[in-house]
């Protein structure tokens, strides 16, 4: 990419005749004033950039990763304790898996067969089996894992870090999420509320476009580069007198360089996009040669292609799909098959790039799914107890940290809300998520509100 | 803050003095040190106990169980399922003890079971009252006390130095004191640029421009600001100013993005407020309690209802399975923005405890939330919940609405009950013939054997249900003549998609008369629903049930406390108060906010008007007052403004004239080596601040010079009908923003702002936004060069160029003056000429379409000087 030429390359070669000292003053200013310069972490960070990959709808646990033979054994029988006291729908008895489990790897971590290419990884993955949330809805659930706040308005984690961190690529926004959905919060779960605007997420696309056409805002228009060119130069001339005879002034400089970093962008943002260049096999790896796979694999690649141009925050969204209050068998069956091979895809892809060790993978939902029945084949949200997993990034490798009770309802040991998750993927950043904060009516704000530990038991 | 009501902490007091009285049985007391004295020790003590208590709670005697710590007492002998310990412990509750790990559930029925028997703990002393933790009383310190922000607005002292403006006088002293020039007066054609801008949201056009510059009269321009305060324009921008601080929306955004299809008619009442130059006192009462305003005409009583709008368009999770969590996140949200709006305080950090840097209790929070939970704002707390909305219009045609609504209601229930009914005979009915699911069986295959059978005759004769049994025959068609084995045949017959499940189709079958008598009634129900007269329905509260509220410990409102009267903030209206006795005490409240004698109301909203001038509040953080708010850099000029704008009767247009007739406000930006070295945020204002237009601005400018704006007022853009999900999971938002109206009636869906304006720093319209911020980001450059509204304007733009009998010369001349309001320099003629000529090969419609894209697009178009 075009080296970027910085405020101060910028001003200096504007040759605009006013004391040195200010200008000295005032560069300085601009250059603290350019809020998505990079910015140093609190302390080293294990991880540069965070990859999660978002499971709208609520996954099962007890169907994927939190094995539970006594749930199977008991199928039919009623919960032996009460159910929580706010619950989204009626429930009935205990529903046994459909599914068979395995273990796989050094580690001997049980995977359901729902997901055969995830299992080969396991080794490089940390099941953190004891999350909890607070809301049992869709949109509130969905708000409090990607805000930290299930009653109000507040910003996205991915806007923290693009805040706490900056960004790497100036051609590149700091955050991007792919197709994210439109409902459950829609836009406040990647926007920057009373964060400054320039540290929202840049959403390419949303859930109802394929991911092959999803795009940032107005990159592309029906101007030709070359007449583009033209009409830039003549912009740029006229902004530069006016400049000059204006004095100077870092939102009118800005300005002029926005729309050179606006131009250079729009070949920067289509390269990464452009999955052209990637081999046959890397392709195939990520499944962008099955129907079934290719949605969300050109996602995942794109995500890795992302990170490795210096985005800090990276969302894939499988989108609304995994709500399954009935037709589990079907419809659970269909979801993992396209999501499982484009995950283990990225995290191998990852790994042999050497991109793993500083990048966080994040896998997981707004919430698990009730061990008790919802008609016959289906199963209610549930916050209290459900399972992510986590790799890269300073995170302790093929191990699994807590545990729900007996069938996988509510989360009982080394328990970890989503507020714990977001100090964690803070810490490994290099974040105290304690000291992040932005003053906002009357308050200092921080991701984490008033809650949240780094969970130091899933760390390397 | 009390963390318990007086009275019980007395009861809990007697209760456990008498405890040791009652000797622990010798088992009690084995079972106690067995086991439940090694479990608190291992599992609570930890974090509650001599040398540290979280929460505020020890749990290492009895007594300081009782005592409880912030969320109440721990334990209530002999009574399980109140004691917040063992609600803790089963973490099914919001408070989760042990925090991370859960006790085994042996553990939990252990001491379950030992608070059931009494809580005896053998060597409890008598509880000494000493050892309660004393119910904690917030008060105020003097510094909270003689804070700026509370203290009367009282006239302040004149300027020290003379000027015919005090508004320049104040500015002047200070400058003066840091020994800082002042830039000169702008010239004439930034100066109308600047004001129509200001006012109208608009570029002025080249005849006004020239107009104005070319008329020497003294008055020209007190003239021109009388002319651009009484345009409609003015309205359109003030009132969206006002509408950004409303955090107003056409839908509700959060979990549910429902429409808010009548919103707009809040939207509408803000403008004509702003153009009729209401008193700020009387917007302000009609925002909050418009409703309960007696007397006025039809219209004003419509405009009363229209504006407590203010209370009801803001974001709800209207998806929320605990009730009572939904109605206090909505009276937060209510409690949040009209602090902020009308007070600068934010009201919403006093709900868990009091505010950490304000003197606004939790007290004084609950207070305000009793008015507001005495107030109707939602139809119900469902999922999904509705907000209330209410007629509009005349007393007759409100009533016309109520009698409908009366009439709906008996004919669904019409329709409820033999639906019930009906249903109920269904279902057990299907239950009977599910027994004879084998001789259903056979009766298919026979059936299916011999054509000649009539499937109605056979029904009859066997007394089936003709529609079950027809399905039965579907599946006897696959059967190859064998019934299936018994395994298949019960799973049939118990599959609910299979033969036996419940039909409409069954409803006549089963009870020909009922069935007859649901069909009237639903034929009734679609009469009456036809019948629907056409009223006018706004977002609109109304008075509710009035009921004081109890602390919420933590927020929480599984956890209660003291119970908290209806009345204002404490630190503002003193300690001795009365109760607010009139209903929910809404009207009560709102006049104490527009009152003059409120220390805030007056100043807030002054300042929001220099900042809408300035760029710059004279408090910088307009939405915030309090101590962690900025403090006025000119209290006295602040002082000045507030107390004027009371005398001039709430008058917001008294308020622009005073500023824009200031020599301050037509200073140019002249940018000054010295003044920046000693003063770079410019709070001494010793120039004018650049500004970028804003979103709505560069957008409705550009439609402006393309001549494509329509100057329309008013009205709905909205599609999507009231209450109906504004874009679905996977569509994209139903709007169509390509429409040439001024962008303040656009839809603004919230979750989904239009990308223009989201573009160009659109403030989130689900939180108060006193302050728009204004960043340069490439969004805003790609936004100019590849969007439809560019591409759009610049090509309208330069076909009305093209299409004048002139020169090129005379074209690119046409343009600086139609876009800059100015003449092209010789040289940006030349300039212009020469990009034209370079760019001849992509075609002459195109090379200008280029060139007036640029000019749209250029920094002396999107900046105000």
């Amino acid at each position: 990419m075009t080296p970027v030429l910085s405020r101060r390359q910028a001003l200096q070669s504007s040759a605009i005749g006013f004391g040195w000292l200010a200008l000295a003053d005032m560069l300085a200013r601009a250059e603290t004033a350019n809020p998505l310069a990079p910015k140093g972490p609190h302390f080293e960070p294990k991880a540069k950039r965070v990859i999660f990959l978002f499971m709208h709808g609520g996954p099962s646990q007890v169907d994927t990763f939190d094995y539970k033979p006594k749930l199977t054994a008991d199928d039919g029988k009623p919960l032996p304790f009460p159910k929580p006291r706010v619950v989204s729908s009626a429930t009935g008895n205990l529903l046994g898996s459909p599914w068979k489990f395995q273990q796989h790897g050094q580690s001997g971590a049980w995977v359901s067969e729902l997901f055969p290419h995830v299992a080969k990884n396991v080794d490089d993955l940390c099941f953190v089996k004891s999350m909890h949330g607070s809301n049992s809805r869709h949109g509130g659930a969905l708000l409090e894992l990607h805000t930290g706040s299930d009653t109000f308005v507040r910003p996205s984690m991915g806007s923290w870090v693009n805040y706490g961190l900056g960004t790497e690529n100036r051609d590149l926004p700091g955050f991007i999420t792919i197709c994210p959905s439109l409902s459950h919060g829609g836009v406040n779960n990647f926007s920057s509320a009373f964060l400054p605007a320039i540290y929202q997420g840049t959403p390419l696309g949303n859930s109802g476009v394929p991911s092959d056409r999803a795009n940032v805002p107005f990159i592309a228009g029906t101007t030709s580069r070359e007449q583009q060119r033209r009409e830039i130069d003549l912009l740029g001339e006229m902004d530069r007198e006016r400049l000059a005879q204006l004095g100077p002034d870092p939102a009118l400089e800005g300005r002029i360089e926005s729309f050179e970093m606006a131009f250079r962008m729009q070949s920067a943002a289509p390269a990464v996009h452009d999955l052209t260049k990637e081999t046959k096999e890397t392709k195939a790896l990520y499944g962008l040669d099955d129907p079934a796979t290719a949605n969300f694999g050109r996602q995942c690649l794109l995500a890795r292609r992302f990170a490795e141009a210096g985005v800090r925050f990276i969302q894939c969204s499988h989108s609304y799909k995994w709500d399954q209050h009935e037709n589990l068998k079907a419809d659970h069956t269909k979801n993992a098959k396209e999501v499982d091979l484009p995950i283990a895809g990225l995290l191998t892809d990852l790994k042999r790039r050497g991109l793993l060790k500083d990048t966080l993978v994040l896998w997981g939902g707004e919430f698990g799914r009730t061990p008790v029945a919802q008609g016959k084949n289906g199963r209610d949200h549930n916050p209290h107890g459900f399972t992510m997993f986590l790799a890269g990034g300073g995170i302790k490798p093929g191990i699994s940290y807590g545990a729900t009770d007996e069938y996988g309802y509510y989360s009982v040991a080394d328990k970890v809300h989503f507020h714990d998750l977001h100090a964690t993927m803070l810490h490994l950043l290099g974040l105290n998520h304690l000291k992040l904060t932005y003053r906002h009516a009357g308050r200092d704000f921080r991701l984490t509100d008033v809650h949240g530990e780094v969970v130091k038991g899933i760390l390397a | 803050m009390p963390m318990l009501s007086r009275p019980v902490t007395g009861l809990l007091l007697l209760f456990a003095c008498c405890l040791p009285l009652r000797a622990a049985a010798p088992d009690a007391a084995t079972q106690f040190e067995k086991k439940i004295r090694p479990l608190l020790a291992e599992k609570c003590w930890g974090c509650h106990n001599e040398t540290k208590q979280k929460g505020e709670l020890r749990l290492d005697s009895l007594g300081a169980m009782l005592a409880g710590g912030e969320s109440g007492p721990a334990v209530v002998p002999g009574k399980p399922e109140q004691s917040l310990l063992i609600a803790a412990l089963k973490h099914t509750e919001q408070l989760k003890m042990p925090p991370k790990n859960k006790l085994p559930d042996a553990d939990i029925a252990a001491l379950t079971e030992w608070v059931k028997a009494g809580a005896v703990w053998p060597d409890a002393k008598p509880v000494k009252p000493t050892e309660m933790k004393p119910a904690a009383v917030r008060t105020f310190t003097a510094e909270e006390k003689t804070f700026w922000a509370f203290q009367p607005v009282r006239e302040p002292r004149p300027p020290r130095v003379s000027s015919a403006n005090p508004i320049d006088g104040y500015l002047r002293e200070k400058r003066e004191d840091a020994h800082l020039p002042a830039a000169p007066e702008a010239d004439r054609r930034t100066l109308i640029r600047r004001l129509t801008f200001d006012l109208t949201g608009l570029p002025p056009t080249m005849a006004e421009v020239e107009r104005f510059v070319n008329d020497h009269s003294p008055n020209a321009w007190d003239q021109l600001i009388d002319r651009l305060l009484a345009s409609p324009a003015y309205g359109e921008k003030w009132g969206r100013r006002w509408l950004d601080v409303a955090r107003y929306a056409d839908s509700n955004g959060m979990d549910e993005n429902l429409a808010h299809a009548n919103a707009w008619r809040y939207r509408d009442y803000v403008i004509r407020a702003f153009n009729a130059d209401k008193p700020y006192d009387q917007f302000v009462k009609e925002q909050i309690a418009g409703d309960m305003l007696s007397g006025g005409t039809d219209a004003e009583r419509a405009d009363g209802l229209t504006a407590t709008g203010f209370l009801i368009i803001g974001p709800k999770m209207l998806a929320e399975d605990d009730p009572m969590k939904m109605r206090m996140d909505i009276i937060d949200e209510q409690l949040d923005t009209l602090g902020q709006a009308f007070l600068g305080l934010t009201l919403g950090c006093a709900r868990c405890h009091d505010h950490k840097f304000d003197p606004i209790t939790a007290q004084d929070y609950y207070s305000l939330a009793g008015i507001f939970y005495s107030t109707k704002t939602m139809q119900n707390y469902g999922v999904v919940a509705r907000w209330h909305e209410r007629p509009l219009g005349s007393p007759e045609a409100a009533a016309k609405l109520a009698d409908f609504e009366r009439r709906l209601k008996k004919a669904t229930d019409a329709v409820r009950k033999p639906e019930r009914e009906l249903r109920d005979k269904v279902k057990a009915r299907l239950e009977t013939e599910r027994k004879q699911a084998a001789t259903y069986s056979a009766a298919a295959l026979e059936l299916a054997r011999d054509p000649k059978q009539k499937l109605e005759q056979v029904a009859e004769a066997k007394k089936f249900l003709p529609s079950v049994l027809k399905k039965w025959q579907a599946l006897a068609a696959k059967w190859k003549d064998q019934p299936p084995p018994p395994d298949e045949l019960s799973r049939i017959a118990a599959d609910p998609k299979g033969p036996f499940q419940v039909a409409s189709t069954l409803d006549g079958e089963v009870d020909a008369t009922l069935a007859g008598e649901l069909k009237k009634a639903r034929e009734d129900l679609t009469a009456v629903e036809k019948g629907k007269p056409a009223v006018d329905e706004v977002m609109a509260v109304e008075d509710d049930k009035s009921q004081n509220l109890k602390v919420h410990l933590r927020g929480n409102h599984l956890t209660l406390g003291q119970e908290a009267p209806r009345r204002f903030p404490t630190i503002l209206a003193g300690e001795a108060q009365s109760p607010l006795s009139k209903g929910s005490g809404r009207l009560e409240f709102a006049e104490w906010v527009a009152s003059a004698n409120n220390p805030l109301t007056a100043r807030v909203m002054a300042n929001r008007v220099w900042l809408g001038h300035f760029g710059t509040g004279l408090v910088r953080s307009p939405d915030n007052f309090g101590k962690l708010g900025e403090r006025p850099t000119h209290p006295e000029l602040l002082d000045f403004l507030a107390t004027e704008f009371v005398k001039s009767g709430w008058s917001v247009k008294h308020l622009h004239r005073l500023i824009v007739k200031s020599e301050s406000f037509r200073m140019s930006t002249r940018y000054d080596p010295v003044a920046f070295q000693a003063d770079p945020d410019n709070r001494l204002y010793w120039h004018f601040n650049r500004r970028r237009l804003n979103a709505e601005e560069q957008r409705d400018g550009m439609l402006a010079v393309a001549e494509m704006l329509d100057r329309k007022l008013g009205g709905s853009l909205m599609t999507v009908p009231n209450r109906q999900y504004v874009r679905s999971t996977s569509s994209k938002s139903q709007e169509d923003y390509n429409q040439p109206r001024r962008s303040v009636y656009l839809p603004i869906v919230r979750s989904a702002v239009y990308d223009v304006l989201q573009a160009n720093d659109f403030p989130d319209p689900s939180t108060p936004a006193g302050l728009r911020p204004t960043t340069t980001v490439p969004s805003q450059a790609l936004f100019l060069l590849n969007s439809k509204l560019a591409d759009q304007t610049s090509e309208a733009f330069a076909k009305s160029l093209l299409s004048l009998k002139t020169t090129d010369i005379g074209r690119i001349e046409e343009a600086y003056r139609r876009s800059l309001s100015r003449s092209a320099t010789p040289a940006e003629v030349s300039r212009a000429a020469k990009y034209l000529k370079q760019s001849s090969g992509t075609g002459e419609a195109k090379a200008w379409q280029g060139f007036c894209r640029v000019l749209l697009s250029s920094a002396e178009f999107a900046f105000v000087e």
